[in-house]
């Protein structure tokens, strides 16, 4: 969970029409601060269900992350988040 | 309209994708297609109760506009989360300033 933003990441345009699409009030807004604070958080989610995959890959001594991997981790990696 | 959110999808999966070989990487794991393809649905499908909790907050505090302090709301369930994105909330306040 520790990077200083380099390396891949989500574009504040595309978090923002993510979220947008599912508003129930179109007249909801996201301010700048909050989009880069979710372009945190949905890339923390993302390496966390890819770190927590390879763990899982790697217990089951399999060289590749296959959907029962990460079916495995997802239940609770959705209450973590 | 179902172009748009076909081409969000697009979108999330290619920088989903970026993030799991970046992962991947330090294991020397390789990600299968569908197992990216099943992580980027789940991302997207993330972004809904994500983006529909922030604006139920916003909304609690009779704003329309959801600020950072929603989003620390929203990560408030993860001890090290909630820490990490403080920290990042008021580095951005203070380079705002």
């Amino acid at each position: 969970m520790e990077d200083k933003g380099e390396g891949a990441a989500f574009k504040k345009e595309t978090v923002n029409k993510l979220l947008s699409l599912f508003f129930k009030d179109e007249k909801t807004r996201v301010s700048s601060d909050a989009l880069i604070l979710m372009a945190e958080m949905l890339k923390v989610f993302v390496q966390e269900a890819a770190e927590r995959s390879v763990k899982q890959a790697v217990t089951e001594d399999s060289e590749s992350v296959d959907i029962d991997h990460f079916e495995k981790i997802l239940p609770q990696l959705l209450l973590d988040f | 309209r179902f172009m748009q959110t076909q081409r969000l999808r697009a979108a999330v999966h290619y920088t989903v994708g970026l993030l799991c070989r970046e992962v991947g990487e330090q294991s020397d794991v390789q990600f299968s297609r569908q197992s990216i393809a099943a992580l980027a649905e789940t991302t997207f499908r993330q972004g809904d109760t994500f983006a529909k909790d922030l604006e139920a907050f916003a909304r609690h505090a009779k704003r329309t506009t959801v600020n950072a302090e929603d989003v620390k709301l929203l990560a408030r369930r993860s001890t090290a989360l909630h820490k990490y994105i403080t920290r990042r909330s008021e580095e951005l306040m203070s380079s705002n300033q």
